[in-house]
Parts: structure tokens; sequence; C-alpha cells
């Protein structure tokens, strides 16, 4: 890169806040998705949307590719410099602006920590209910870029449906705001059209998010089943009772042995083929007799095991088994990779059955642990990354899953996003009309297309390396997820 | 059919949606998409029409699939009919658009309209895709059949309330809920703005979760609406605000009372403002301007106004954001509808650009329409 760029961002945030070094940008060579890598050439810490600004019209002037970033926990790979330039690092950008109790709602820099904001709002009695798996160390303006979801999203709803007003940075370096504090489109929806445009639109410079009171009472329970047919029958029953359950979410025979064998042991049934963590909220009054009706439907598809948590520390514990999931793996594999699909759920079995066979073809192991209420799955491809010859079947199981969700219906992708990752498999969910129109928004947002640039839509380019600094690595991520559900005082859920 | 004072000069009524796309495809002139006509009021005036397409046979639900708690459905579907094929499996939508259930499903997206259920969401928070016609006849999709998706951009959201001048929404993917198992509302009316302000503060901090949370005036009342659990609605009302005489309605007598509610606020004339702030600022945009008429969603932040004369606009646009619900179109032509910040103006205008180079689409109702002198 011109060196002329480098010292005149030094010039504009000092020159702790710009980092060049060839060894430090190792850090940013890929985000949570660690199969793409590429090192930007340089990374920038804003203070505030100026600093932002002065970096974008720099980049412009300069025509150098910028992106913007967050906790780096993405999984699609958006925040992965494809073409170099300069990445925007937002995490320090991380105050909470304001909590205002009255109208229920908080102003936050996009740096916060998903988790921060609830635990900030908790002692109000309130909470910010999209509760990514990463919500301990994810960042909200990454939730905004990625319309985030989480096992609660079934009931609460996805990121969009929380995000009021958003100040952001535009891809010419302009400050606008846009939205209100009452969530009330005028005109067009600006907002609601620029929460999960990946980071292509605009940077989120500052977010105002809808609080929610904490429900009064909250039951989770446990059912454990010998089939996966009846596991999922399960979930169709209890949807079609009419019944919103808060989270309701599906573990399998190979993620509860892992679970069962680390320390995150919840007391998961070992010969279960199929459970599922079922959780309801709302008021006190009626919610024992909703919890009973679950249960009910539970034992009618010959559940033979049904534990409902009697306080909050058994509930914690049953939570624990699922959230810690990821980080058990290193029990089955040395490497692993969560992919993500959706799919109507009333087609789970058969799309469960066809995984598993994949799984026998390519010969890699596959545990299924995902959001079954929302048909949002979560395969975790368990591989070793030694041989490279089982990466490259990654991709191509990738692919599978990925044609076999869209033939029944689906989509590529529930709660990660395209990124870089599946900009190649946009085609088997859209014609060149529709992708035509998407590249037709992103123009009026992004014209120069020097704002995260090769994301989403397909160009047939790959680079299947594996970055060092996140990891496929299962005892990493058992470090990893161990460090944020084990080590900090605060296991809060919500 | 005419409106602001323009009659098309044809109406074309396409049976499909690639009639629809035909058709598009063949146009040259000005186009004005119509649903059931129930909210033509809405908008900056409507500067030209050479062709206006009725989507009103556009009113197949293309499939259902209840146990995925989806429906998918041709634009001029209308909202009553969509509920009615709902109810059969105990599924419905907490909508309820002031414009009533004759309106249609294309329409209520294109103006994302609300009404009392405002607490509970709007079209916008149930819309999982989109099937639109553009302006060169061409068919493109955004969205999906599932019901968490982030696959692409959500342009559901951009043409939801873009009032037909992007493109023609022609088949809309909705997501579900189970039917409330149970719905009561409970009114009281108020001696006055102080006391009614002062119930609707106790809702707005207090454990109560009304999906519905309407503040009528000049009456005063206080419409709360309770729906789910049969057992959390009963501890609901048995909490509601106090020192207020309560009068709590279920079933048809229910139903009944929001559809006088509903006839109350569409008497609302000549001219009716929606101003946006914050939740706790109902009160004083109340007090302030000093309407003849309201209706508040409180909880949201949302007061319905009607006023006798445009005067108060402007001086609400000073303070807060006022979008012009209802007036007639000489009040339109000297005032725009959204009153736009510069920012928004000028990103909404390139959008309308990019889709609709030669503002062909619904000319003048939306953007194109909100600076006057470009009129």
């Amino acid at each position: 890169m011109n060196p002329e760029v480098v010292s005149k961002l030094q010039k504009i945030l000092g020159r702790d806040r710009v980092v060049a070094d060839e060894t430090e940008l190792l850090v940013y060579e890929c985000d949570g998705l660690p199969l793409f890598k590429n090192r930007p050439d340089v990374v920038v810490f804003p203070r505030n949307a100026e600093d932002v600004a002065q970096v974008v019209r720099l980049a412009n002037e300069y025509r150098i590719p910028f992106l913007p970033r967050g906790a780096g926990t993405g999984l699609s790979g958006g925040a992965l410099a494809v073409e170099g330039g300069i990445v925007i690092e937002l995490q320090r950008m991380n105050r909470i602006l304001s909590i205002d109790v009255e109208n229920r709602i908080a102003i936050v820099q996009p740096g916060v920590v998903n988790l921060h904001i609830s635990q900030a709002a908790a002692p109000y009695g309130l909470y910010y209910a999209p509760d990514p798996s990463s919500q301990m160390s994810c960042s909200i303006g990454g939730n905004v870029a990625e319309n985030s979801g989480g096992p609660h999203c079934l009931k609460y709803g996805m990121t969009t449906n929380h995000i009021l007003e958003i100040e952001v940075v535009t891809a010419a370096g302009d400050i606008i705001r846009l939205g209100n504090p009452a969530g009330e489109p005028i005109g067009m929806d600006l907002v609601g059209t620029i929460v999960g445009s990946e980071g292509t639109f605009a940077i989120v410079t500052e977010i105002t998010i809808r609080l929610l009171p904490k429900p009064q009472a909250v039951k989770t329970m446990l059912a454990a089943f010998r089939t996966v047919e009846e596991c999922s029958q399960t979930v169709s029953d209890v949807i079609s009772a009419g019944i919103v359950p808060a989270a309701l979410e599906f573990v399998d025979a190979k993620t509860i042995e892992a679970v069962e064998a680390s320390v995150y042991k919840a007391g998961y049934p070992l010969d279960a083929v199929a459970a599922l963590l079922i959780e309801v909220d709302g008021f006190r009054d009626g919610l024992e007799e909703t919890a009973g009706a679950i249960v009910e439907i539970c034992r009618r598809n010959r559940a033979y095991e049904v534990r409902v948590a009697q306080n909050d520390d058994e509930r914690a514990k049953l939570w624990l088994g699922r959230k810690g999931a990821f980080g058990a793996m290193g029990r089955l594999a040395p490497d692993m990779i969560t992919m993500d699909a959706v799919i109507p759920r009333t087609r789970l079995p058969e799309v469960l059955v066809a995984i598993d066979r994949m799984s026998e073809q390519y010969g890699l192991d596959v545990a299924n642990v995902f959001h079954a209420g929302d048909g949002n799955l979560h395969p975790l491809i368990l591989f070793d990354g030694r041989y490279p010859e089982q990466v490259e079947k990654i991709f191509k199981m990738n692919e599978d899953i990925m044609k076999l969700c869209v033939e029944v219906g689906g989509s590529l992708s529930g709660e990660h996003g395209i990124g870089f990752e599946k900009k190649d498999f946009m085609p088997l969910v859209y014609n060149d009309a529709d992708l035509e129109t998407m590249l037709r928004v992103k123009r009026v947002f992004n014209p120069e297309s020097l704002l995260n640039p090769e994301k989403i839509f397909p160009t047939h380019r790959g680079c299947a390396e594996i970055g060092k600094h996140s990891t496929t690595n299962t005892a990493e991520i058992s470090k990893r997820v161990e460090a944020i559900l084990l080590g900090s005082p605060e296991k809060v859920q919500r | 059919m005419t409106i602001d004072g323009i009659l098309p000069a044809r109406t074309v009524r396409p049976q499909s949606i690639e009639e629809l796309a035909e058709l598009m495809a063949s146009e040259r002139g000005a186009i004005l998409p119509v649903g059931a006509g129930t909210q033509t009021f809405f908008g900056n005036p409507l500067r030209l029409a050479d062709c206006a397409v009725d989507l009103t046979s556009l009113s197949r639900i293309t499939e259902y699939v209840p146990a995925d708690l989806t429906i998918h459905v041709e634009a001029g579907v209308t909202l009553a009919q969509l509920q009615r094929a709902l109810l059969e499996n105990n599924q419905f939508l907490p909508l309820d658009p002031w414009n009533g259930p004759a309106a249609t499903v294309g329409g209520i997206a294109a103006v994302n309209a609300q009404g009392p259920y405002r607490a509970a969401g709007t079209i916008r928070d149930w819309i999982i895709g989109m099937k639109v016609v553009e302006i060169d006849g061409r068919i493109s999709k955004t969205g999906g059949r599932v019901v968490k998706n982030v696959t692409g951009y959500d342009l559901q959201k951009l043409y939801t309330g873009s009032l037909g001048t992007l493109v023609i929404i022609a088949e809309i993917s909705l997501k579900l809920r189970a039917k409330f198992a149970r719905t009561a509302t409970a009114v009281a009316r108020f001696g006055d703005v102080e006391t009614a302000a002062a119930a609707v503060a106790t809702v707005r901090k207090g454990a109560l979760q009304p999906v519905s949370c309407v503040w009528t005036g000049p009456e005063n009342e206080v419409w709360l609406r309770f729906g789910e659990d049969p057992r959390a609605v009963d501890w609901q009302l048995k909490n509601l605000p106090p020192l207020a005489d309560w009068t709590v309605l279920e079933g048809a007598d229910e139903a009944a009372a929001w559809e006088r509610l509903r006839d109350r606020f569409n008497d609302f004339a000549p001219i009716v403002t929606r101003a946006v702030g914050l939740p706790s600022a109902v009160h004083e945009i109340i007090k302030e301007y000093r309407p003849q008429a309201w209706m508040a969603h409180a909880l949201n932040g949302i007061v319905l106004m009607q006023f006798a004369s445009p005067a108060e606009i402007g001086r609400m646009r000073q303070k807060y954001r006022a979008v012009i619900e209802r007036a007639p179109v000489e009040v339109r032509r000297e005032i725009p509808t959204f009153g736009l910040n510069d920012a928004e103006y000028e990103l909404m205008k390139r959008m309308k650009d990019a889709f609709d180079p030669e503002g062909r689409l619904n000319p003048g109702r939306h953007i194109d329409g909100e600076r006057v002198a470009q009129r």
C-alpha cells in the first residue's frame, strides 16, 4: 500500500490507532471463519464517527478498498479483507451511551459486546433479546451488519426487529442518521434495508436498540428421544399446538456424547438419539400449564425422558450443555466448521437423514445442534485439518448441504450471512434478475464498491487456505468457549 | 377511480403475475398500481397516471403450510381473505390497519399500513419474502419462503412502505403465528389528559404487555388489548392501572368495539397527521399541538391527530417527525407528506432513480413528490 496513505491515517487517528506491521496484521487475516484468509494492508481503530468518516474519505481519495470489522466472530467471512485495503476496527468504539429506562431503549456504539447490553440493562429489569451463541464476545455493530439471530429469535425476532435508529458513515464518507427512536419507518425503510447488508451498504457508528422487560418467569426443559423422527414431530406438534416457545433447540447424539464428556456436562441422556431443549417464558400465570402441555406433547411422541429445570441452577446447566457444545467438539475431532442453513421446519427429518448419508459418503463426522423451532440448521462438520483432502471435502459437502436445503424450499443462511463463504452459492437461490436488483441497491449505497468488496455476489473466485489466527482447531475453540462460558463470573443468558 | 383529481386514461387488470410482467414490459406511460383502493389518499399528490394497474385479480393464496407457519399470497389477496384462511388453522396475523380488512395485503405492505396492533408490530415484521415486478417488466424476488433467512439483501424492507414507487409488489410470503388463545380489551375513560397520560405511563413502565395500547382523544379513553395465554390475560386484567373504572370486553363485543374505534378514526378530517416521538413524549405532543381529536399508539410514540388546518404540521416538524396521514390534495401540494431531512431525501431519491429512472411508477406519490419545487 502507498506509504503516504498510512502516514495520512496516522495523522488523522494518531500512531497508536493505526496498525500496518505485517505480523500484527496477521490477527486480521480472517474472522470467525478461518477457511478463508487474506491480510489487510492496514487496520485502523477509530474513536468516533468522525474518525471513521475521515478514513473512508481518504480511502475514496486513494481508491483503496475498506471494510468495517467488529469482534471478528462472524462465520461467513464478512470481515475478510478480500482485496486487502483498510480494515476499520470498531471494537474500541464500545460505549453504552445511554439506557432510557422509561422508553426501554438503549443507545450504543457498534463495538459494544452484545451481552454487555443486557448486563447493563439488567438492574432495570430490561434486556436485549437477540442472543447469538457468540453473544459473550460478538459486537452489536456486527449483529446489525449480519442481522444476527440466536436461540431466542424464535419468539422475539432477529436483530432487524430490535433496531430503531442508526447513525452510519456512508461509503462516500458522510455521517448520516436514519430511523427514529420510535422505530417508525418514514418514507422508505432505510434502517431495515441496511440491517443485514453485511457491511456492504454503510458503516454503522451508533445504534438505538429496543430493550424488552425481562419475562416474569421462565421454564426450561430437556426431552430425550430414541429417534430423530419423534424428536422432529415434537417440534411440529409444539408449534401446531399454538405454543410460541422462547427457544426450541435440537441436540443430536454426537453432540450429547461430546458435551457429556466435557466440562459442560449437563446431564443430557447419553443414550438419546436426539434431544430437545425447550424454553417458554412470559407471565408467571399460565406458564406452568404451557410447560405441562409441552411435556405432554413430548411424551405423546415417545420421549423417554423429560426433565424440567426446577431452579435457575438447573436451567443454567441445561443451557450450558447447549452453549458449550461448540467448545466440546475437541473430544471428537481436531477441527470443526459450523455450517448454517435454513429449511421449512416440516422438512427436518428427511434433511437430517440426508445429511447423515452425506456424512457417511464423505467420511466426515457431523454433529447437529441447532434452532429447530425455526428450521435453522447448524451442522458441525468434524475433520482433521492436517489432511488437505479433508478440507477439500468440506467445501464439497457444504455445497451439497446448501443444494439440499434449497431443494426442500430452504435457503443458504439463517443467521450467519453470505459474506465471502457462500457468495458463489447465491445462484442456487436467486436468478440473474434477483441478483441484478440487489446489486442495483448496493450501487445506490456503495457505487464504487470500495466498501467491503467481493461479498455476497458470486464471482467464482476461491482462496481456500486456512487462516492462522482464527481457528478450526477444536482444542483452540474449546479454550475460547471455556474462557467465555466458565471463566467469566457472568453466566447470564439474558 | 380518480386519485388526487387524476383519472387514469386506462385501467388494466392482469390475471397473473406473468401477465402483469408483460404489461409492464410493454407500457411506456405513467403507471398507477392499485389494490382495493382503501388508502389512495396517502402520499404526495399523484402527478400523472396513464395506466392504472388493478391488482385485485391477483387474489390467489399460492401456498399455505400451516405446520411451517408460512403463507404465500398474491398481492391482491385481501386482509379479510388472508385472516379467514389462517383462522381455519387457528393461526392469524396481528394486523388491523385503520383502512380495514378490505385492504389488500399488497396495499398494506406498500403503505406499511398500521392500526391498533401497532404495539405488536407492523406487516414489515411478518414479511419474509416478496416477488415483485419491476418497471421494465422483469420479475425479481427477495427473501425466501422460510421464517428465518439472511440470504441476500432484505429488499422486502425497502419495498414495504415504498408506496408502489420502486416496484409493483406481486406476491408476498409471510410468517404467521398461532391465534391468541384468548384476547380481552380493557377500556377506561379518564377525566383529563393528565390522568390518561398517567395511566399510559403506568402501562409503559410496568409489567403489562398489551398487544394494543391506544389513547384516544378528546374523550381520553385508554384501550388496552391483551392476547396470549388465557391465564396471562387474566393476570394482566387483574393488574390494570389503578384509579380508573375499566370495562373489560371480550368476544363479539370486543371485536365490535375495535371496529367502532376504527370508524371513529376514519372520521378524522380534514387533516390527519402522524407524529412520531419517543413513547414518553406522547403526552407532550398532545398537550403542545392540541389536536381536535387523536389516537395514539402510546407504547410506540406515535400520535395520529386531527386538525382543521395544516398550520400545526410545520410547527410540529421543528420538534418531531410528522407524516401527513390524510389531507386534501391542496394541502399535500403545499406540504410534503413525509418531511424528510436532506440526507434521507438524497438517499431515497437515488433509490427511486435506480429503480425507476424515468419516474413512471406512481409519479409524484413518494420521494419524487417530496420536494415541492420538484413537482
